[in-house]
């Protein structure tokens, strides 16, 4: 099946308050019009307050890194004891226990953090989608001093949102369709 | 000191002066370089010879099976905690002063394990046997000892320097994409291979953060139980003077001392040779000065509390061994530590010390000698004088092993360098976040000073009528 093309507008912005603008004004927009199908921010630095004004993001990267770590302790452990047990069967142990607990609690410890790590890693690949390759539309600019609004709309419609954009004070507005 | 002070640099000159730190360093640079790579050159005759002779020419005989090639794994891993660990603490707890000096701190983490994990594998002489500790199924079904400490800290330190990397790499990310947006050539291909596409979307700054805080949370605790483990190679023993309780906070508290000694040496190397002054600013390097010192007293503290609960134990061999340490053939070594390790670090309780760049830099070379002595203090002389009378004998490390251990610093610092003129060495998206709020911030205090005035002008006018 064909992919369905989709149109962007991209608007670059010399402050991240007048971003913060053209994405509320461009959301009222869309209640009234529907012509909205996306947006996304670019910036240079991180802005907390995003989450206010994009929605909440679905990033559940902890449950990775829980059940990581439990994985961890899991396969250490069972390593650990299986190689004991298998020495066991080959050496004659003189008494002590063929599972020595408290040797393995440091290992243990270490393949939790390890596969913890690794977890979270591949968590945030996941919910950043990386790797990726970078967009038509990108510019250089927004890894150095602007800010960057990406809005997926309605080809149709498109003018209205470019209007949206160019009112806020767009230093440059790109227009992508792929 | 203004708590706003670096407020008004412009983003795009922070990436300017990060970027030209790529291309072109002074040509104190270059020098340093080719002095690394020379002694590199040394080190790598010395264990060649090693190799074909035998570990006899490097003097390691009984009872001294540990020396300098321990003295220095255990010195190097030190060295690599504070990089980390106080990258990852500092973020925790949101002191932003971390932000200009984070990266190199966390580079030298990782070319410290590097450099550490060289001399366990020249220490063992047969080098190909190496890949025993390796738990791998084989035919004789013989598996490592998992009981043994050695064990523990090939586990400890591969999880460690794995997670040190990722956790290096992960805050280069954004990093690494705006060199990709201005480099050329073959510096195009690795930025934009290392930056994985990475475009600074909301949704790309959300999951990084995250990604970065439990990083973080991971990596202090590690940190800690790491270097612990190396104290256990000792601890765990029956030794006298290596038998000791307190030995992992010790070890710790060493690690963070000489690890800390260490940015504030690289801090001005930097600072000079890249021309960061802008950024490596005498306000951070006074923070840093504090930190450091506030270390110290912990290690000065463990130190003394180990040859107190040494002394009024009354053990008779932990005694003995005390004692040949201060007075026997060693003492220059104890007593060297002492005024470096214990003594020195009290010059930054003085402002003038902690402000003037060039003292903090050979105050910091001092620091790292006295802690490199008390490595030394801890393997050698207790080996000198164990439990058996007939095994004892003083042996000082020969031409092999300090030509080694001379070519450990020249690696280090060569591959440290290196990196410095591949990657920034300066977070240049954390500084502008630092500038960013602190720019707010100072707006926010401005504008409470301004209605203070407006509210003692009305009231004024109101007193007046």
């Amino acid at each position: 099946m064909r992919r369905r093309k989709k149109h962007f507008l991209f608007g670059v912005y010399d402050d991240f308050d007048k971003a913060r603008d053209v994405v509320s004004e461009l959301k009222v927009l869309d209640l009234k019009e529907m012509v909205v199908d996306g947006i996304e921010l670019y910036s240079p630095i991180e802005h907390p307050e995003v989450e206010e004004i994009l929605g909440e993001f679905h990033q559940p990267i902890q449950r990775f890194t829980f059940f990581g770590a439990i994985t961890g302790a899991c396969c250490a452990f069972l390593l650990v004891a299986a190689a004991a047990q298998a020495m066991f069967t080959v050496q004659p142990q003189g008494g002590k226990p063929v599972i020595p607990l408290p040797m393995d609690i440091v290992i243990t410890y270490e393949g939790t953090i390890m596969f913890g790590v690794y977890s979270t890693i591949i968590a945030f690949l996941i919910y950043a989608g990386m790797p990726k390759r970078l967009k038509k539309y990108y510019t250089q600019k927004v890894s150095e001093d602007q800010i960057g609004v990406e809005v997926q709309v309605d080809p149709a419609k498109s003018d209205k949102a470019r209007a949206v954009l160019e009112k806020c004070g767009a230093l440059e507005i790109r227009e992508v369709t792929q | 000191m203004s708590d706003y002070s670096m407020k008004d640099i412009e983003w795009a000159k922070i990436n300017r002066d990060v970027l030209a730190s790529l291309e072109s360093p002074r040509k104190e640079f270059w020098m340093v370089l080719s002095v690394c790579v020379l002694l590199v050159l040394c080190g790598a005759a010395a264990e060649a010879y090693q190799y074909n002779e035998g570990l006899g020419v490097a003097l390691m005989n009984r009872p001294h099976f540990w020396q300098l090639y321990i003295s220095n794994f255990v010195f190097w891993i030190g060295m690599s905690h504070s990089g980390t660990l106080l990258s990852a603490i500092l973020l925790l707890t949101q002191a932003d002063w971390r932000k200009p000096i984070y990266r190199f701190a966390e580079a030298m983490t990782l070319f410290s394990i590097l450099t550490a994990a060289i001399f366990p594998v020249i220490h063992l002489g047969r080098v190909w046997n190496m890949y025993w500790v390796l738990p791998y199924p084989n035919e004789r079904t013989i598996w490592p000892n998992f009981r043994s400490p050695l064990l523990w800290d090939a586990a400890a330190i591969t999880t460690y320097a794995t997670s040190s990397v990722l956790f290096l790499y992960i805050g280069m990310i954004p990093d690494l994409a705006i060199c990709r947006d201005n480099a050329t050539g073959w510096r195009k291909k690795l930025y934009t291979a290392l930056s994985i596409g990475w475009m600074g979307r909301a949704s790309e700054w959300m999951a990084f953060r995250k990604t970065y805080v439990l990083l973080a949370c991971f990596l202090v605790p590690l940190a800690v139980s790491v270097h612990s483990i190396v104290a256990s190679d000792f601890a765990m023993s029956i030794m006298p003077d290596w038998h000791i309780t307190s030995f992992p906070p010790y070890f710790v508290a060493g690690a963070l001392y000489s690890g800390c000694a260490a940015i504030i040496t690289l801090f001005v190397l930097l600072r000079y040779v890249f021309k960061f002054e802008e950024y490596m600013t005498t306000e951070i390097m006074d923070k840093t000065a504090k930190l450091t010192f506030a270390i110290a007293m912990v290690w000065n503290y463990l130190n003394l509390g180990e040859y107190a609960s040494i002394w009024y134990s009354n053990d008779m061999f932990e005694k003995e061994v005390l004692l040949e340490k201060f007075f026997g053939p060693y003492h220059w070594v104890v007593w060297g530590m002492l005024i470096c390790a214990l003594i020195a670090p009290f010059a930054m309780a003085f402002k003038k010390v902690r402000h003037n760049m060039w003292a903090m830099f050979w105050l910091s070379l001092v620091l790292q000698l006295g802690m490199w002595l008390e490595r030394f203090q801890i393997v050698s002389p207790p080996l000198a004088s164990n439990h058996e009378p007939w095994t004892w004998a003083v042996v000082w490390p020969g031409t092999v092993q300090l030509t080694i251990t001379a070519a450990s610093f020249g690696w280090f610092t060569m591959l440290f360098l290196i990196f410095c003129k591949v990657f920034p060495s300066v977070s240049m998206y954390e500084v502008k976040e630092m500038v960013f709020h602190r720019r707010k911030a100072s707006s926010r205090t401005d504008m409470e000073d301004l209605s203070k005035v407006k509210d003692e002008m009305i009231k004024t006018e109101e007193g007046l009528s």
